[in-house]
């Protein structure tokens, strides 16, 4: 089969999505299909058997400095003018810009090459309404909608002019109607297919589940002693669905003194989240590593009692299927997919229900109180994780889906 | 001086002029009590040139519409007692929001039909000065930006 996956940000140090693409893309190429990524910056790491295809954007909401000086009449261009335009009047259009060059990209490519199925990774930009009329199947994998960002973002007090951008950033309108028009939709959970139901539209029968898969050759146990009531969380604390707030209460509920390390690759550059450690008082509890290469993470899990995923949503939640991997008993909220990852409550993990850090600070006492529960949560979640969630099985069942859409187009 | 920060400086001179000249004859120079009215031009002709401009105009007016709409309407928890610092008052701005620009589409409508000058004048201005500020935004940023890389990349 000839596979053209699509991805606006390639690197998988960016986020879930570039994660999904280098595993996904790599095990296609391992069970011997043709796979070719048209990718957006951060491009991602060469994988053996995937051809990548690059598409440049200037990243004018993020960068200050945009006039690069090697191009500096760059902006003019009318599609990088618009990305431009639309990026300092607070509207995100990275997605809609990367749709309509991934077109042009596909149709360059389309000279030599011939593909069986497109395969776009969250994108939904209206250049897919272009790239659907090469009459290949098009299916798009939904994480979980941003309708879920945004209304998380609006749990948290903040001013009328930050939400207004809130409102504008999310490409929302563009995404359920492009969403409608695939041929499937895949997404990594039961819950998330639900939302993508409720937030876009999109039937049920139109959508297949795939659950993401768990590099378990990284993320192994590694013998290494534990430090004394220790905590881990994985995340961007800027990210108000990850619930940090929620969890620095707890931290002052618990009747241990516990140590938090947080794992944040934007870390030094936080500040919403450090401004609540010196009010709840934290200080010397919590440390921040900034961005840290795989292997370390993999130590610092083996180093840790207990990993924490407060979310108050999750699409899947890489960061608790990574902590399992590692036999770390993981404390997770029942927000989102995160049940489903997790499993059964004093099994493969501890629940406690999202928003509530009296029930998050007694679990965290009652995991450090109970070392043999630990011991045999984490080995039973390793297990699950080996068991359920493998990229091999997600590409054999992606390629499924993708039959399936051929089929239909047939 | 490198090439790309003289075409810098030229597109922030184009931009300012053109601003400038549009403003004059838009708004100060042009008498709107005592010239020809919009009222006296073939009708084709009105709505091929108000048509565009009216179409802008009710997008952005139904998008701080519908953002306003949003914050008004949208349904989540509320927050942990213990992060609220002052009292929310966006649903009340949101509602403000909403409010303003129906009472500016209306004005805008009235206008439109009634063949007003500002009514189309005042987006036509607002449009065409966003792109030229743009512009000029980014002719600045050429100006200021390094023409050359630094030695060691």
């Amino acid at each position: 089969m000839k596979i053209c996956l699509l991805s606006y940000r390639g690197n998988p140090y960016c986020g879930g999505q570039g994660i999904y693409l280098m595993y996904l893309a790599r095990e296609l190429a391992k069970l011997g299909h043709e796979v070719h990524a048209i990718v957006g910056p951060p491009y991602p790491f060469p994988v053996e058997g995937v051809t990548y295809h690059y598409v440049s954007n200037h990243n004018y909401f993020n960068i200050k400095d945009f006039v690069k000086p090697h191009k500096p009449f760059a902006t003019f261009n009318p599609l990088n003018f618009y990305e431009f335009a639309a990026s300092k009047l607070g509207i995100f259009p990275e997605i809609e810009s990367f749709s309509f060059r991934a077109y042009s990209k596909l149709r360059q490519l389309l000279k030599t090459h011939s593909f069986d199925v497109i395969h776009d990774n969250q994108c939904l930009g209206y250049g897919f309404l272009l790239i659907k009329q090469f009459g290949i199947p098009c299916i798009s994998t939904i994480h979980h909608p941003l309708t879920i960002d945004r209304s998380t973002w609006f749990e948290y007090p903040s001013s009328f002019f930050l939400k207004t951008k809130r409102i504008l950033y999310y490409p929302l309108v563009m995404q359920k109607y492009v969403a409608n028009t695939m041929d499937l939709i895949v997404t990594v959970s039961h819950d998330s297919a639900q939302e993508i139901y409720n937030a876009f539209g999109v039937p049920l029968e139109k959508q297949r589940v795939v659950y993401n898969g768990m590099d378990s050759s990284i993320f192994n146990p590694v013998k290494l002693p534990k430090r004394h009531n220790s905590l881990i969380f994985v995340g961007n604390v800027e990210d108000r669905k990850k619930g940090v707030i929620y969890l620095l209460k707890a931290l002052t509920l618990t009747r241990h003194k516990v140590y938090l390390t947080i794992v944040d690759g934007g870390a030094p550059n936080r500040n919403y989240v450090p401004r609540w450690i010196d009010k709840f008082n934290l200080n010397e509890q919590i440390t921040f590593t900034g961005k840290i290469p795989l292997d370390k993470l993999v130590q610092l899990y083996a180093q840790t009692q207990i990993a924490l995923c407060p979310s108050l949503y999750e699409g899947f939640g890489f960061p608790a299927a990574e902590a399992m991997a590692c036999e770390l008993p993981v404390i997770a909220s029942t927000g989102g997919a995160l049940p489903e990852v997790v499993g059964q409550h004093m099994k493969t993990g501890i629940l406690v229900p999202p928003r509530d850090p009296y029930a998050l600070a007694e679990a965290i006492d009652f995991l450090i109180e109970n070392p043999d529960i630990r011991n045999r949560i984490g080995k039973a979640a390793r297990q699950r994780v080996l068991k359920t969630f493998t990229w091999e099985n997600a590409a054999r069942q992606m390629v499924n889906v993708y039959q399936e859409a051929i089929d239909a187009y047939r | 001086m490198p090439r790309a920060k003289i075409y810098g400086y030229i597109a922030v001179i184009v931009a300012t002029l053109m601003g400038l000249v549009f403003v004059y004859y838009a708004f100060i120079h042009y008498d709107m009590y005592s010239s020809v009215h919009f009222s006296s031009i073939d009708t084709g002709a009105y709505w091929a040139v108000v048509l565009p401009i009216a179409l802008v105009t009710l997008f952005v007016l139904a998008t701080c519409f519908w953002v306003g709409y949003t914050i008004l309407t949208i349904k989540v928890a509320p927050p942990m007692p213990e992060i609220v610092e002052k009292k929310d008052n966006s649903k009340f701005k949101a509602f403000l929001l909403c409010l303003v620009t129906i009472a500016l589409a209306v004005w805008f409508v009235y206008g439109l039909y009634h063949h007003s000058y500002l009514a189309i004048a005042i987006p036509a201005a607002c449009i065409t000065l966003v792109i030229l500020g743009m512009i000029f935004w980014v002719g600045i940023a050429i100006i200021t930006t390094r023409s050359t890389l630094k030695k060691d990349k």
